[in-house]
């Protein structure tokens, strides 16, 4: 293997890195805030694609692209928000609330998906991309709307990272995720504060998908694959810290990338199951271990 | 007359389906400190839940001002295999309710936010009284009463000790601005000398006007810092011990094995 391809493998890893990472730090804040694990993630990611292709319009360019990414986040942002209140809170007393929460969230992706479908029907779209054209850099081509992917969706994370940290509406998220009955002890909205982290984490898809549609093809299942490397990420890295799904979804784009070159598109997701299972066997707490919440 | 601070009449909770306690009365005037003392496990933590707003009442009212925050009447509690209940049946009384209208609950025990540093907590806990005056005067007399929290100012608090944790709590509580302030066991696990200085602590919150409520298993510790105590036993209060002179351990003792046997 020669260095010009190991270097564009490793750019397009990446990438995909910085996807999942947008993805899977929305997960991974809404389990550690509410126990849910949000299977309709991958149908927001998708949705949040479509409504830019909506707002673009067929015109690409950095104004409209810009724009079309705004829409998207804001729309998807106040559909999260509001699918708190109808996923979740109902059964939030309800003693077997993660299983119901399972089947609520399934249940959102299968309307969402099928909505798009009625809406915008089946055949491929692309989202028009905000820069044309590539450039050569160690003897590889890359896309400037690749590196624009890469650059937002780690601009996204460093944001959501200060808002937890400085802001008072970040720092009463944490709290509510890391005791809820102190949190309304002390007076916070936590319905609200769930909600927004809801939205916070489906504004975040909506981005991922904004991208994703503008690097590849979008049709209304195509959230299915990202919101499938996201929980291998959520579970290979953990969500000890904020930083842990980010690593190890940097360590999921790599390897995709790699095994894809290598072994080929049909065998990548086995390589990525297989580290899954084996980081399963060897250190188990990786899965959804609740024992330490950072957020 | 004017209605007392906070009224408990005929209350009674617990979890559904379990009764832990029933035909509660109690009052707590304006400037009152109150103590209620009674053998572990009979319910004061789950009647200071249901009146704070976490659990709700069963029967009875929480009256705040002659008020009553919770919604009239006696809870139904219905359960079924085919519908979800919980989806129609309200809350019958919230914690932010109980939280607005002055009255503050400190859990036992309270671990508080463990991955957040003192700083941060102290920085949030006026969420309930923003905009309210008197928040920088009560930060200042916090820096006052707990010049310990300083030190630690930027550790989180999973690393902070029992004492120190319990100092965040009743910080926390007293940034609410409270008009009533519920201690659950502010003593527990504390060493004697943390114990003293606690107690200085709360009597310095006594003067500034405060009504208190105090539940604690250290009689001591509670007689010296209350106007009147309630015994509690068996899921009830049983009895009240006016305005006079605070019994000795040994009476009060004495009292609860009479009303047992
Ligand atoms: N979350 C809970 N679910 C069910 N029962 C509980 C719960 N917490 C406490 N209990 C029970 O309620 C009773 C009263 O407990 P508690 O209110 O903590 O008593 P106290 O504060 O007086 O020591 C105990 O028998 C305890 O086992
Ligand atoms: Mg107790």
């Amino acid at each position: 293997m020669s260095a010009d391809t190991f270097f564009f493998v490793g750019a397009s890893g990446l990438i995909l890195g910085g996807l999942y990472a947008l993805m899977a730090t929305g997960l991974a804040v809404v389990w550690t805030t509410l126990g849910v694990f949000n299977f309709a993630h991958g149908a927001f990611l998708a949705l949040g694609a479509y409504v830019a292709w909506q707002v673009s319009d067929g015109s690409g360019g950095p104004a409209t692209f810009l724009l079309a990414a705004c829409v998207s986040a804001a729309v998807l942002f106040c559909l999260g928000y509001v699918s708190h209140f109808a996923l979740v809170k109902p059964f939030e007393r309800k003693k077997n609330m993660v299983l119901l929460s399972v089947i609520t969230t399934l249940a959102a992706a299968a309307i969402i998906e099928n909505a798009i479908l009625l809406i915008w029907g089946p055949r491929d779209k692309q989202v028009p991309a905000a820069v044309e054209g590539s450039f050569e850099l160690f003897g590889s081509a890359l896309r400037y709307q690749d590196i624009l992917a890469l650059v937002t969706a780690l601009a996204a994370l460093v944001v959501l990272a200060t808002f937890l940290r400085r802001t008072a509406t970040g720092r009463s998220m944490r709290a509510v995720a890391q005791n809820r009955e102190a949190a309304e002890l002390m007076g916070l909205r936590t319905s609200h504060l769930f909600a927004l982290t809801i939205g916070i984490s489906t504004a975040m898809a909506a981005l991922a998908g904004v991208f994703i549609g503008s690097l590849r093809f979008m049709n209304p299942s195509f959230g299915a694959d990202p919101l499938m490397k996201s929980l291998i990420v959520v579970i290979l890295g953990g969500v000890a810290r904020f930083t842990s799904p980010i690593a190890a979804a940097f360590v999921v784009g790599l390897a995709e990338a790699f095994s894809t070159f290598f072994l080929g598109l049909y065998w990548s997701p086995a390589v990525l199951f297989g580290m899954m299972i084996a980081v399963l066997v060897v250190k188990p707490e990786g899965l959804f271990s609740r024992r330490t919440k950072t957020l | 007359m004017t209605a007392p601070l906070l009224e408990l009449r005929n209350l009674a909770g617990g979890y559904p389906p379990v009764a832990v306690f029933r035909n509660v009365n109690l009052t707590v005037a304006v400037t009152e400190s109150v103590g209620l003392f009674g053998p572990n496990g009979q319910g004061k933590t789950t009647l200071l839940k249901t009146v704070a707003g976490t659990l709700d009442p069963w029967e009875g009212d929480v009256r705040v001002d002659g008020e009553r925050l919770n919604a009239e009447g006696r809870m139904r509690s219905r359960t079924s295999r085919h519908l979800n209940y919980d989806l129609f049946r309200k809350r019958r009384i919230r914690a932010r309710d109980v939280v607005r209208s002055g009255v503050i609950y400190v859990m036992q025990g309270n671990l508080l936010f463990p991955e957040m540093t003192v700083k941060e907590v102290i920085e949030i806990a006026p969420a309930a009284s923003v905009g309210r005056s008197g928040i920088a005067a009560m930060r200042d007399m916090v820096d006052e009463l707990f010049p310990r929290l300083g030190e630690r100012w930027h550790s989180r608090i999973r690393y902070l000790s029992g004492g120190e944790r319990q100092m965040v709590s009743i910080a926390v509580g007293l940034l609410a601005l409270p008009r009533l302030l519920i201690l659950d066991e502010p003593t527990l696990g504390l060493s004697p000398k943390l114990r003293v200085e606690l107690s200085a602590a709360i009597a310095g919150i006594r003067t500034m006007g405060m009504a208190l409520l105090i539940v604690d298993q250290n009689i001591e510790f509670l007689t010296g810092l209350i106007d009147r105590l309630y015994l509690f036993d068996h899921g009830t209060v049983d009895r009240e011990i006016g305005s006079g002179r605070m019994p000795s351990r040994q009476e009060i003792m004495a009292m609860m094995f009479e009303a047992r046997h």
